[in-house]
């Protein structure tokens, strides 16, 4: 269990908040196909197409890549990453290629040391071009576009465990395409009503299960997860299994039905279980038990008496992601003012840290944070009227092997690490 | 967001004041003096849901989800008003004869309906229809792509709608044009055709827009969020005009229908329908204020919508 950690706290450049919905997201660490070196984490971002990519073998190495038609490739020291990374624009999903460039030619015969082109007529002598080092270069080339499948706007991609084919997911449809095959893709779920009127609910994330790949899951805005299987139909209406929990009557409200609606779901490293994140909580399931969730984590249960004023200010409808540690024993979550929380389904232990800028000097140990809910406030406690709903935490990732995370705050990436004796 | 904190200052913290005496205090309806409480805070969220859908500025394509969700906290209250007035005989809402009982009974009509446009061009599911045996090319659900543009562009005309908002309501009915003609670009290339038409006429009624006072706005300010936070303004009427004793199921089905006046197809527009909407608003509007103000107002013109509609409205006012 992690609980004091030094941090790493990586600035974009850029005014623009970089980790916003609908298109920001974090993660997943990607890595280089079959090599055991260091991972990276990388995400999309707001206006416009940037991906910030990392690489975390020392850590301060960070490069910001902007995906527009002319990528400009900025780095800060040396970074590299070859891999890909995908990306989605509002209905269109593209898939890049990240890679590096350390070396390039010198000596060309026609062109001179600016590229221009020489006059042959000048050429009085042949030289081989030769390789020469550089400033490490990272630029991204975008390698395919997926386009014109989606009517509304993507909120889930998912990469299958057969590396051929990925899944992505919109409030009505998710469709599964080919990597190689950009002009079609096929219709697994639609949920879209014949009559408008009568839609009720939507599609809020998908993911396919990390062994298994003919199977998937989807949440919804009821609250519910659905477990399909493609080997039954082609159009995977029909779920193979259904997870609701039964509503807890002493909690009943008019914001029910909204806080249930379930912003993330992800399964667990080890394909048992999947955990899903609704406003209030992280609940984590047993795939074996449809009918409740096996266990259920208290996020920011405070903030159960301001729903109406959440409401009111749109906060109640923030997505938030949750994530799986390594081993599946800890999950984590973020919250309001920079907090996120981390639990630990074995010790049944929790925490609440901060991210931001005066906490987190390199190398400074995290200290647990607390929110006090009502009566006195200790020191260094923050009462739930002072919290700053304009920074939350939507976005975190960990690293499928090691003790590192990463959290988006904003404008702000934050690599945290276990702390090293 | 523009809401930093819970308790904000100013105007937002009255609101909040008022409405943290509400929060948590959940009451079944049953409780004989928490009722008040209850009622209170369900008219309260049913009115902060049609700001939501018909205020709303989005500077992005609005979320589905959220539309949805809106829309079911709408039906929701809906249902339960609609039980409360059943079990009260004397409630006008048996007074009015079939079109009132419209929104009653029909659920197309119930919550403003965000997305409950008549398609004009039919949602051709019926060739994309899920087949058990085959997969479905995602391509051929791309018929539904007319859908995309009558989901989202009605919510933005029909922000004429908001009550107690007079002066800013040119405003919003310009800024929701424009914002059909940004959805334009996004949508397929018979959406654009059809969106061309209303796209001129918005040019029209655009220049005019700014010109209005923006009264009810405190000060020139950006745009975007700054409807929700008149809200404070709006709530601060309600409650002083006797907001309790107004409550009558005939006020919330009186805003249902005036939202439902400014649904507003512009894939079925005729050229003149943009046009047609400007002198209609100012009058609804007054209509709009009516029930909050507790004055009867008359329509000082003939309106420009189905005589059964104008019918409803006027047995309405008459009942009140």
């Amino acid at each position: 269990m992690l609980l004091s950690l030094p941090a790493l706290h990586l600035q974009t450049s850029e005014h623009h908040p970089l980790f916003q919905l609908p298109h920001g997201r974090l993660g997943p660490w990607c890595s280089p196909t079959g090599s055991p070196a260091p991972l990276s984490c990388e995400t999309g971002c707001g206006e416009g197409t940037w991906i910030l990519v990392c690489r975390l073998l020392v850590p301060t190495q960070v490069s910001l890549l902007s995906m527009e038609e002319d990528i400009d490739t900025r780095k800060i020291n040396n970074s590299f990453l070859r891999d890909h990374s995908y990306a989605t624009e509002d209905k269109t999903v593209k898939l890049w290629k990240v890679s590096e460039r350390d070396k390039r030619p010198e000596g060309y015969n026609l062109k001179d040391e600016e590229g221009r082109l020489r006059d042959p007529a000048t050429i009085t002598t042949l030289r081989v071009p030769v390789l020469r080092p550089m400033d490490l270069m990272v630029e991204a080339t975008p390698r395919r576009v997926f386009a014109n499948a989606h009517t509304y706007h993507i909120n889930s991609i998912s990469v299958n465990s057969d590396y051929e084919t990925y899944m992505s997911a919109d409030d009505l449809r998710i469709n599964l395409w080919n990597f190689e095959i950009t002009n079609q893709s096929f219709n697994i779920v639609d949920i879209k009503p014949a009559n408008m009127e009568e839609l009720t609910e939507v599609i809020t994330a998908a993911e396919f299960h990390p062994h298994h790949c003919n199977t998937f899951v989807y949440s919804s805005s009821k609250g519910t997860i659905r477990l399909c299987d493609m080997r039954a139909s082609a159009l995977c209406d029909r779920h193979t299994k259904f997870f609701e929990e039964p509503e807890d009557p002493s909690n009943r409200s008019f914001f029910s039905e909204i806080i249930s609606s379930i912003s993330d779901v992800k399964f667990s490293h080890s394909g048992r279980y999947i955990m899903t994140r609704d406003y209030l909580t992280v609940k984590v399931w047993d795939l074996n038990m449809e009918n409740r969730p096996i266990e259920t984590y208290q996020v920011h249960d405070y903030l159960r008496s301001k729903l109406c004023s959440l409401y009111e200010n749109d906060c109640i409808f923030d997505k938030f992601e949750c994530v799986w540690n390594g081993s599946d024993s800890v999950i984590m979550t973020g919250s309001y003012n920079n907090f996120f929380r981390m639990f630990d389904r074995n010790t049944k232990r929790d925490v609440t840290l901060e991210a931001s800028r005066e906490n987190s000097k390199p190398r400074a140990i995290l200290k647990p944070r607390k929110v006090c809910v009502g009566g006195k406030r200790r020191k260094d406690e923050i009462s739930v009227d002072s919290l700053d709903f304009s920074k939350k935490i939507l976005h975190t990732a960990w690293h499928p092997s090691e003790n590192i995370i990463a959290v988006a705050a904003t404008n702000n990436l934050y690599i945290f690490q276990d702390k090293v004796n | 967001m523009y809401t930093r904190y819970m308790l904000g200052k100013g105007g937002k913290r009255k609101f909040d004041e008022h409405e943290d005496g509400l929060e948590g205090k959940i009451v079944s309806p049953s409780d004989g003096p928490s009722k008040v409480s209850y009622t209170l805070q369900r008219q309260t969220i049913f009115n902060i849901s049609l700001m939501k859908l018909y205020n709303h500025r989005p500077l992005t394509e609005p979320s589905l989800q959220k539309t949805v969700l809106i829309n079911n906290m709408l039906r929701r209250i809906q249902e339960e008003l609609k039980q409360e007035g059943s079990l009260r005989p004397a409630f006008p809402a048996s007074a009015p004869p079939a079109a009132a009982a419209d929104p009653l009974g029909s659920s197309s009509r119930e919550a403003p309906p965000a997305f409950s446009q008549p398609a004009p061009a039919p949602c051709e599911l019926g060739g994309a229809a899920a087949l058990e045996a085959c997969l479905t090319p995602a391509s051929l659900l791309e018929d539904d792509d007319p859908d995309t543009f009558c989901t989202s562009s009605p919510s933005a005309p029909a922000r004429l709608a908001p009550p107690a908002l007079l002066p800013p309501e040119k405003d919003s009915f310009s800024s929701a044009l424009d914002e059909i003609e940004e959805l334009c670009p996004t949508s397929t290339s018979t959406e654009a055709a059809e969106a061309d038409g209303p796209k001129g006429d918005s040019s029209s009624g655009g220049p005019g827009a700014p010109q209005r006072p923006e009264g009810l706005q405190e000060g020139g300010r950006p745009e975007d969020p700054k409807l929700m936070d008149s809200l404070p303004g709006n709530f601060e009427i309600t409650a002083s005009t006797g907001f309790l004793t107004d409550l009558t199921l005939d006020d919330i089905l009186f805003a249902d229908i005036d939202t439902s006046m400014y649904d507003f197809d512009p894939c079925t527009s005729a050229s003149g329908t943009a046009s047609k909407m400007s002198p209609v608003s100012a009058d609804d509007l007054l209509k709009t204020l009516a029930p909050y103000s507790s004055q009867p107002v008359a329509p000082s013109q003939p309106f420009k919508m189905d005589l059964t509609e104008l019918d409803h409205i006027m047995e309405v006012l008459v009942g009140s």
